[in-house]
């Protein structure tokens, strides 16, 4: 579809619709002054029907109060501009009483005296698009002002009224010709006219026969109004050739056989127009309207076939179908993933494909639905835009979940990384010099003894001072592996491990522990550390006098829960030491839950899933 | 060692082929007989359960987990029935490591590793599992003592009481306390009897069951 037609008009501006309502109403008040001005300065026996003058006074009305309704929907201008046009071109054939003596005048405004009509024709020819679209049409607008043109300067040049017939100022530009050729001239242009009015007649009702779309529902008076134009027109035309005369010219200026239901239809004809666009415009508005509930219905996830189903609803057509790019198969499939050959057109005249492609281009679906319904431009770049923005949205969130994905499993491979590290230090520790060192005092104290029974006592004191330091240093060891990582932790899990911790802390702190199993590494690495913190931070800043920790597990997740009875005012707040466990917390998966109002103390909650979510074979 | 009697059978499981040969030399040349030195709590049990061993002398973490396959090792022996001395060996000192040893059942010991290298310490220790003492750790009970405590029944002891303490903590029966503190037992018999009315203790005259109360009360807060 093309992108143009789907944007929306601007709004306008406050100084803009002022001037569009001078340039409207103008319009509107020189008809009515062209049409009283004529009424009082025409002779009484060629006045109409006050009715059917009244009928015809009031048929720029209409059109100014369509092209406002217009404006306000915010449609295209080129009908608008047209409607508008209309209103000044409406001159009733009375008002040549008033310029009759005007001698340039009166033959120019005769000129122009039917351009309405090509107005009239050529919205219509725009309905619905509010533009001209393809050779056809631009071919009929150009024929019909071409002919306009024409007649024009026909009409122009043609010496068809002297002062003789019509009792008017003789034309200044009149070279040629007399009454005869000029009312034969203008015989020609209508049946002309006719014959397009008919064309673009027949064109919107074939359009309105073949459409299950909006347009049936509502815009058929579109093709009735033009039909009942039509047939009015046919017939003025018939009984101006048959009837208009030398005498009947004599009277003035009048071309016109204004009498009769035909006439009063004609002018009913005539007004439907403006009103059968403008209705049609905002149906298919609403429908439009409709195709946003289709992008919430995307958006919440429905299923496929929920989709084509509203969207036929919308489209009102029923035999809507949707084929749906399926990029690992590379080809069409419907809403049951059936694979399916394009194209499926030939199969059925009064179907044709919209193809929807994403912003790159990659194909995204295809939508074989009611040929009608292509009149209706808006309306399928509407359901395009909506297709192509929830498909765009659900592969950004595709996209971002992804992305999400991976830096959450790196975060969690870093601190699982992290973690290995400090626990292989401690192994090795453990393994390597604590045992060495050990094994260094064994032999150490061997020597004393053998030192001793040798009766060599001041070698074996100093051997005995060198194992006090060996000493020393093994505790200080001991304590070196134990920052690095928890020992009691590795040999006995968190059941040894939250005590101990427990009975470090320089506050009392009273534990309920109820954990069974050994946990996966990280998790029981991440429990002791948040303790840890979460302890130190309590005997730092906290004042408290006692705190408690709780811990529990069921197959699901550990829960820890560290509080005490200080002072409270705890924050998450970036750099705050909570901050940085609310990061350990959240890279295996779990929550942290920090409740500090300021005096009332402070608890931390935390949740650590058992499976890590994203690796569940990690444990 | 006391001559006329037959030298205790030790078994030595350490996976550190360095710490076993050492131990197993620091305890024979403390006049125990090391009849096995194995690699693994499994082989260990299966060295007692051929019934030549008095004392088992076990590392608390050896494979195939390095958590606490020692720890198990004698559960796993008690739970079988064996009343076979267990001494478990830590590099680290975990007081409620030590209680979970201990509540497996008398006849049990922790110490840190590095008490080997005191040859009296590891076979005074050997000796008292033997014969279905207790042991403790000293620097286990010295953390057990410094935990803090909401209310504190400790500080009304006297430094003497605290001493006495210390050793009941540590395992030693009351004859063991007046040796070690150079006091007469009957002096250590009121000592005792304070402590355990000051903190609310049943006295038992059962000694091992006495340690795991003490103990349980130094470890509860």
């Amino acid at each position: 579809m093309t992108a143009p037609g789907a944007r929306p008009p601007a709004r306008l501006s406050p100084a803009r619709w002022a001037a569009w309502l001078v340039v409207i109403i103008g319009g509107v008040a020189a008809s009515l002054a062209m049409e009283v001005s004529g009424w009082y300065a025409s002779p009484a026996f060629v006045r109409p029907e006050v009715a059917y003058q009244t009928l015809h006074s009031a048929v720029p009305w209409v059109f100014g109060i369509c092209a406002i309704v217009g404006l306000q929907l915010g449609e295209k201008r080129l009908p608008i501009v047209m409607m508008i046009g209309l209103t000044y071109l409406w001159i009733p054939q009375l008002f040549f009483s008033v310029i009759d003596q005007v001698g340039w005048l009166w033959p120019l405004v005769q000129s122009i005296d039917l351009a309405w009509a090509l107005l009239l024709g050529m919205i219509a020819l725009a309905y619905p698009r509010g533009r001209f679209v393809g050779r056809v049409e631009w071919a009929v607008v150009i024929v019909g002002v071409g002919a306009s043109l024409v007649r024009l300067a026909f009409v122009l040049s043609s010496d068809s009224a002297t002062p003789a017939t019509c009792g008017c100022a003789p034309s200044p530009y009149g070279f040629w010709g007399d009454l005869t050729t000029f009312l034969l001239g203008d015989l020609i242009y209508r049946i002309f006219g006719a014959i397009l009015v008919m064309f673009v007649a027949v064109r919107q009702f074939l359009g309105w026969l073949r459409g299950s779309s909006p347009t049936r529902s509502v815009a058929f008076v579109m093709p009735i109004g033009l039909l009942a134009w039509l047939l009015a027109l046919i017939v003025e035309a018939v009984s101006f050739g048959t009837t208009a005369g030398p005498d009947q010219r004599s009277a003035g200026l009048v071309v016109t056989t204004t009498s009769g239901p035909v006439s009063i239809v004609s002018l009913f004809a005539v007004a439907s127009i403006p009103i059968c666009y403008i209705a049609g415009s905002v149906h298919l508005r609403n429908t439009r309207g409709r195709v946003a509930d289709l992008m919430s219905i995307t958006r919440d996830g429905a299923d496929r076939e929920l989709w084509r189903e509203s969207l036929a609803r919308t489209l009102r057509d029923p035999g809507l179908e949707v084929y749906w790019w399926d990029d690992a198969r590379g080809a069409y499939t419907d809403s049951e993933s059936r694979r399916v050959e394009l194209p499926v057109e030939a199969d059925a005249p009064t179907r044709t494909l919209l193809p929807i492609a994403a912003g790159d281009g990659s194909p995204i679906a295809v939508i074989r639905h009611d040929r009608a319904l292509t009149e209706n431009t808006r309306l399928l770049d509407g359901v395009s835009t909506a297709l192509r923005l929830t498909v765009d949205n659900g592969e950004l969130r595709t996209e971002i979940q992804r992305t999400l994905a991976q830096v959450r499993e790196s975060r969690q491979r870093i601190v699982e990384a992290s973690d290995e590290t400090r626990k292989r230090l401690e192994r090795d520790l453990h393994d390597g010099s604590q045992q060495q060192l050990v094994a260094l005092a064994i032999q150490l104290r061997t020597i004393v003894s053998a030192a001793d029974a040798e009766g060599r006592t001041e070698i074996g004191a100093e051997l005995e001072s060198a194992l006090d330091r060996l000493g020393v240093a093994l505790r200080e060891l001991r304590e070196l592996a134990r920052g690095i990582h928890p020992t009691a932790l590795v040999e006995g899990g968190l059941p040894l491990a939250l005590p101990d911790l427990a009975s470090r802390c320089p506050i009392p702190v009273s534990t309920e522990i109820d954990l069974h199993e050994r946990m996966p590494e990280l998790v029981e690495a991440t429990a002791w550390f948040v303790t840890a913190e979460c302890l130190a931070n309590i005997a730092r800043h906290s004042s408290a006098r006692q705190a408690w920790l709780g811990a529990e597990s069921d197959d699901a997740e550990l829960r820890l829960s560290i509080r005490d009875n200080g002072v409270g005012g705890a924050s998450t707040l970036a750099g705050s030491g909570i901050t940085g466990l609310a990061d350990r917390v959240e890279a295996i998966g779990g929550t942290l839950e920090l409740h500090s109002p300021p005096g009332e103390g402070t608890t931390i909650r935390v949740r650590l899933p058992l499976a890590p979510p994203l690796r569940p074979g990690l444990a | 060692m006391q001559p006329g009697r037959p030298a205790l059978r030790v078994a030595v499981a350490d996976d550190a082929m360095l710490l076993r040969e050492g131990i197993g030399k620091v305890l024979a040349d403390g006049g125990l007989e090391v009849v096995a030195s194995v690699s693994s709590g499994e082989e260990l049990a299966d060295v007692v359960e051929k019934g030549a061993v008095d004392v088992a002398v076990l590392d608390i973490r050896m494979p195939p987990h390095f958590r606490d396959e020692g720890i198990l090792a004698l559960e796993r022996l008690r739970e079988s029935g064996s009343q076979v001395g267990v001494l478990l060996l830590s590099m680290y000192a975990t007081p409620e490591y030590a209680m979970r040893a201990l509540a497996a059942g008398a006849g049990t010991g922790y110490l840190l590793k590095e008490r080997v290298s005191e040859p009296r310490t590891l076979v005074a220790a050997v000796e008292t599992v033997s014969g279905g003492g207790s042991v403790v750790d000293p620097e286990v009970v010295a953390q057990l003592i410094q935990r803090p405590r909401g209310d504190e029944p400790l500080s009304r002891l006297t430094e003497r009481e605290l001493s006495v303490l210390e050793c009941m903590a540590q395992g030693n029966s009351n004859a063991g306390i007046s040796r070690q503190l150079f006091l007469g037992v009957k002096t250590v018999e009121t000592h005792v009897g304070n402590i355990m009315q000051k903190l609310g203790l049943k006295d038992s005259p059962d000694n091992h069951r006495r340690v795991l109360a003490v103990l349980a009360y130094l470890g509860s807060r």
